[in-house]
């Protein structure tokens, strides 16, 4: 591994590691990547530790917005490719982009140290070789952080839970459906895995509860012929206020699927667009066979007996927590992201205060398809790294504004539900709007 | 793949800041049709390392032309000097699809399929657009950082609006055809300055139906993105259908000297600069401007 000197270090090669690590070599600054696992491809590694897709995942969101602004997929994929093709595309794009020289596989970053005052030497980046064994530190001018926040489970802790007698396992350990085959499971969590988990449940286990602690929207992927995330697109492209935009969601809903109540789902308790967004066509078609229950939140566990909190019960073989994920950073000190301790605040959700060399990609839950989001991410902080290195005036004015900025959020007008998963949501367009504008300024181009 | 170096200095009037929203892409994104791609590889390229290899060059064509205007001569010829050359057919031309949705057919199609085109490739290529296809390169160049960016006979980037009026005092109906939709009619004096008749006519005769909105859209004028690759804009003097001010003009928005080309006669050629009479000393002066542009940087 030869590594330049006031080389910027990437940790992940998921598609936000691998893009910001092209975004930089493109720009001409040094960079170096460092992967964990012996393939780059993060979360669509599907045989890495830390990937959370499963056999029969597909993307939610479809090729335009979800693909790389400057490396489109192939027209030969569908709307909604698999997890395989993913990997094969994130394959091709390292390999088009000459990265694979700029990248350590099998190499984990275990720790990073500040040198100087404020990081105003660089970074000491200290990496384990997992084939030899050996760690070895290197020095980086900066630190990208790429490291996902879609791999440490959240576990709820509900009474009784420990001495539960049946198996309990998070979406974290589920990989394909063979694990439900025959059995009676209950799926916790109506995000986009729990959504998956129930519908693949109901066409393989010997019966299926699924059980969330509010109602949703289940929207579909195609309504009218088309992709729903590339209408929801064009009605934002067309400027429509939230509001209307709700008015039309709902309404196409209505007419396509119906009254979610009418299937015995809750009625959502919060207004469309206030949690993240679930795309899923097949769920209440399950539900309307009766091969998904669904049920309200978990009051307690006793023996093999899950109590539900509208009093009702059922004994179950399978619990699947599909509660979703947590960010999680073992390489860095707590208190450089994550200030008080709860979740990590990041003006633009990139920059922090704690240095001006450390930042971050990846921490976005986009209403959206990600990669153009990845896409950006890359160029705004390689553009940054170039003006930290040819114009530190520049950069340092620009980290300030970013700093004044820390507490704007891309909401889209929303007011997201209170829950760990939407610390980083984003409303994708008006995000992209703001790093339009960091870039303008940044490259001295007004618009 | 480092490839350091300033961005080219542009002309302010005619810059932009970095586009990041595609809104129409996301929405209404092109569909992909049958895409025919030529190409001539020098033999052991493809086992070359690729830091240090010679990059691959995709041609873009212009109005009503094909990947065959490349085929016939250039890509032979730079694959036998050592440079790996492909050429595609933009949709609705040459052996690609989609001719039948012509008349729907918008420039943002035609950047679809070279983008798809470029994807294909095992690395960043150096894109030599002529004419139309320059705009489309440069549109391409917009979201995409090319090894180089080529313009050939370059359609104006301020528009078309000056080399319409022109048309309309010189052929009225020429220019009368273009705004009812029909295509700009193109013979051989306006494409050749040097081939024989028998050449010329069968050339000409090649030529298909272009996208009446791709024409309007010919008409507007662009502004160009931060450009970070080597840049060059290269035209003749005896083209017919572009001006020798608006290549300048073009070569001025990158900050370059336009290069002119010429037989060893010092006739200058047609706009036709792939095919017409001299397209060897043509296409040496592209290898060289990407030899000297890229090679020490792989
Ligand atoms: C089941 C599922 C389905 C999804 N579907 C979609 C979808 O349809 N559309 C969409 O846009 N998004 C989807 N997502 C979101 C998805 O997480 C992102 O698209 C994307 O994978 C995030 O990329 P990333 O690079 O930030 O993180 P990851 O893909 O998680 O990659 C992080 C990489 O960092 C590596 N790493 C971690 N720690 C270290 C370390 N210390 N040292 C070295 N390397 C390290 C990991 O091994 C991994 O390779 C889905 C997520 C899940 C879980
Ligand atoms: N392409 C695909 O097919 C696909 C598939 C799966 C996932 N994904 C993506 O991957 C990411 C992660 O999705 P995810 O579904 O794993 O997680 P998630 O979106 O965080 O969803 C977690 C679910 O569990 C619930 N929950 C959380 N904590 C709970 C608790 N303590 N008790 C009870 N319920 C609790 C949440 O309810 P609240 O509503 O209260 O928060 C929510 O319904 C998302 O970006 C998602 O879109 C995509």
């Amino acid at each position: 591994m030869t590594i330049a000197p006031d080389a910027w270090a990437v940790i992940g090669a998921g598609p936000h590691g691998i893009s910001a690590l092209k975004a930089l070599l493109e720009r001409g600054i040094p960079a170096h990547g460092f992967e964990r696992d012996t393939d780059l491809g993060g979360n669509w590694n599907y045989h890495a530790e830390n990937s959370r897709v499963y056999e029969s995942t597909h993307l939610i969101s479809t090729k335009p917005f979800t693909q790389f602004p400057d490396f489109p997929m192939p027209d030969s994929y569908p709307d909604y490719p698999s997890h395989w093709q993913v990997h094969e595309y994130f394959t091709t794009y390292a390999e088009h982009f000459g990265l694979l020289d700029h990248l350590s596989l099998s190499t984990e970053v275990v720790r990073c140290e500040p040198v100087g005052p404020d990081a105003s030497d660089g970074w000491d980046v200290t990496v384990l070789d997992r084939t030899s064994g050996t760690e070895s530190t290197h020095r980086f001018a900066g630190v990208v952080v790429a490291n996902g926040h879609n791999w440490w489970p959240k576990i709820p802790n509900y009474p009784g839970q420990e001495s539960f007698t049946g198996e309990i396992r998070h979406s974290a350990q589920y990989k394909g459906a063979d694990v439900l085959r025959g059995k009676r499971v209950l799926v916790v969590g109506a995000g986009n895995t729990g959504c998956d988990i129930a519908v693949e449940s109901a066409q393989n286990a010997r019966s299926t509860l699924h059980s969330t602690r509010r109602g949703y929207y289940y929207n579909p992927k195609y309504a009218f012929g088309r992709p729903s995330d590339q209408t929801a697109d064009l009605l934002l492209a067309m400027r429509l206020p939230l509001a209307l935009r709700r008015i039309m969601f709902k309404t196409t809903l209505r007419l396509t699927v119906g009254d979610f109540t009418k299937f015995g789902l809750p009625k959502p308790d919060h207004e469309f667009f206030e949690t993240h967004p679930i795309i899923n066509q097949q769920l209440v078609y399950y539900v309307g066979h009766g091969d998904i229950i669904p049920k309200p939140d978990i009051e307690r566990f006793e023996g093999d007996t899950v109590y539900f909190t509208d009093g009702s019960s059922a004994e179950v073989d399978l619990v699947v927590f599909a509660t979703g994920y947590l960010a999680h950073f073992p390489f860095l000190d707590d208190s450089w992201l994550n200030p008080d301790g709860d979740h990590p605040v990041l003006a633009r959700q990139i920059f922090t205060p704690a240095f001006d060399s450390l930042v971050v990609s990846g921490l976005i839950q986009p209403d959206s398809g990600q990669w153009t989001i990845a896409h950006w991410q890359g160029v705004l902080i390689a553009a940054y790294a170039e003006a930290m290195r040819d114009d530190p005036r520049a950069a340092r004015a620009f980290y300030d504004q970013m700093m004044d900025q820390i507490q704007v959020r891309f909401t889209g007008g929303a007011d997201y539900k209170e829950s760990t998963r939407h610390y980083y949501e984003i409303a994708h367009q008006e995000y992209l709007r703001a790093l339009e504008a960091d870039l303008s300024r940044l490259e001295g181009v007004p618009a | 793949m480092s490839r350091a170096g300033s961005s080219v200095n542009v002309d302010p009037r005619l810059r932009k800041p970095t586009t990041v929203m595609r809104l129409w892409d996301w929405s209404l994104p092109p569909h992909g049709v049958h895409r025919e791609v030529l190409s001539a590889v020098p033999d052991g390229w493809a086992d070359e390392p690729r830091a240090t290899r010679t990059p691959p060059l995709l041609f873009i064509h212009g109005l009503a032309h094909g990947a065959w205007c490349f085929a016939e001569n250039w890509l032979p010829a730079a694959a036998a000097k050592g440079f790996p050359a492909y050429a595609l057919s933009l949709r609705g031309h040459g052996g690609s699809g989609g001719s039948r949705q012509r008349r729907r057919t918008l420039m943002r199609h035609y950047v679809h399929d070279v983008m798809q085109t470029i994807t294909e490739l095992p690395q960043p290529p150096v894109l030599v657009g002529h004419s139309m296809g320059a705009i489309i390169a440069q549109l391409v160049a917009d979201r995409y950082s090319p090894r180089a960016l080529v313009l050939l006979t370059p359609a104006p980037l301020q528009g078309a609006g000056a080399t319409m009026l022109e048309l309309a005092r010189r052929k009225p109906m020429a220019a009368a055809t273009v705004v009812a939709g029909g295509t700009l009619p193109m013979q051989a004096p306006q494409l050749f300055t040097g081939l024989d008749d028998a050449t010329a006519d069968h050339y000409v005769s090649r030529l298909v139906p272009e996208s009446p909105w791709v024409q309007y859209e010919l008409l507007r004028r662009r502004r160009i993105g931060p450009v970070r690759a080597p840049v060059m804009v290269a035209g003749t003097k005896a083209d017919r259908l572009v001006r020798v001010a608006d290549i300048e003009r073009t070569a001025a928005a990158y900050g370059v000297d336009p290069v002119w080309l010429t037989r060893a006669d010092g006739q200058p050629l047609g706009h036709d600069v792939m095919l017409d009479t001299g397209w060897d000393r043509a296409l040496d002066s592209v290898l060289e401007f990407v030899s000297a542009n890229t090679m020490s940087r792989g």
